[in-house]
């Protein structure tokens, strides 16, 4: 299976890999996993007192696909609010990527990935 | 649950006579059946069990498929090359699903009514799991000396073996709930030892 252009640079050159202090009140982690691959998804995001994600860092152990995912879901959350990041689709991003039919579920991880952090992002400030 | 599924007859499609719907022929006019809807336990003849004999499953398997080998319906009618090589093609699915663990495990559960798809869309977020597995992949990735990596390999596959133990008890325990929650922590395990192998393999690949 050929993988697309999209996920292959995101594959190489993934963004916002690596870890947000977990503790820390203004940051939402979202913990996920796909058991139809194995794969293990990190998401985290940072809010500012306005409600803006200023930051997202990611950590994925799973195929090209859900590395890219993962990856673009970082780009696109930065400078949205909890209720634009809440609305990505995993649609959106299989569209993205051009993620053949039986990668899509990487996507849906993406989007429960994002969808997690900002539970628990709103769960820690009340 | 170690016993074996009743008998269920239909008719040969040749004679009409009664042939049960595992039987690969017909006891009447020895005409070859088609694979009809059987459980893959059924199939290959076997008790439904997570702890299968899996030579006897291996010599079912090659038992039948010696039965079912091209050479022997050579000079017969096309349907029943058809059916023989439909036959075939039920108990290659059925031994490939029974002979991995994994895919025992999943299979036997679905079997006996508690579905666990390792197949599907569906996302977990079993936190417990994720964050052992995440932490594991982290001291994987980060691994780095044969030693290390080779010492994380083999801890990966004694999970493996521990968890289908696990399995076995949960399902001869009827706890279908937890034997459900097992399979998937042992899909997660696999993957990891898999991983850890791979990276072994390369590590010993170095100069």
């Amino acid at each position: 299976m050929a993988y697309s252009d999209k996920v292959i640079d995101h594959y190489e050159h993934p963004r916002n890999v690596g870890a947000l202090d977990k503790d820390d009140h203004a940051v939402g982690t979202g913990l996920v996993g796909a058991p139809a691959c194995g794969d293990v998804m990190k998401l985290q995001i940072k809010v500012s007192a306005e409600g803006i994600i200023e930051d997202a860092k990611f950590k994925t152990f799973g195929c090209g696909s859900a590395i890219a995912s993962s990856s673009l879901v970082t780009e696109w959350v930065k400078g949205k609010t909890l209720d634009e990041a809440a609305s990505i689709k995993n649609t959106d991003i299989a569209h993205e990527l051009a993620l053949p039919p039986v990668k899509i579920h990487c996507s849906v991880l993406a989007e429960d990935a994002i969808k997690a952090a900002i539970a628990d992002y709103k769960k820690k400030s009340g | 649950m170690n016993a074996p599924a009743a008998a269920q007859i239909v008719s040969c499609w040749s004679c009409k006579g009664p042939v049960a719907t595992r039987a690969l022929f017909c006891s009447v006019c020895g005409a070859v059946q088609g694979p009809g809807t059987i459980d893959h336990f059924t199939r290959l003849g076997i008790a439904p069990s997570f702890d299968l004999d899996l030579d006897a499953l291996q010599r079912q398997y090659f038992g039948f498929q010696k039965r079912l080998h091209p050479d022997r319906f050579a000079s017969k009618s096309s349907k029943e090359k058809a059916l023989s090589q439909a036959q075939a093609t039920s108990l290659n699915e059925a031994y490939e699903a029974l002979k991995d663990p994994l895919k025992r495990a999943a299979y036997l559960l679905n079997h006996l009514g508690h579905p666990v798809d390792l197949t599907a869309c569906g996302t977990i977020n079993d936190r417990e799991l994720l964050m052992e597995q995440m932490e594991k992949r982290e001291a994987l990735a980060e691994a780095t000396s044969p030693d290390q990596i080779a010492k994380l390999a083999m801890e990966a596959e004694s999970e493996v073996i521990a968890c289908q133990c696990h399995i076995s008890a949960a399902i001869n325990a009827s706890h279908l709930e937890e034997a459900g929650h097992l399979t998937i922590r042992l899909k997660y395990l696999a993957k990891l030892a898999e991983e850890a192998r791979a990276k072994k393999t390369r590590a010993l690949r170095l100069p």
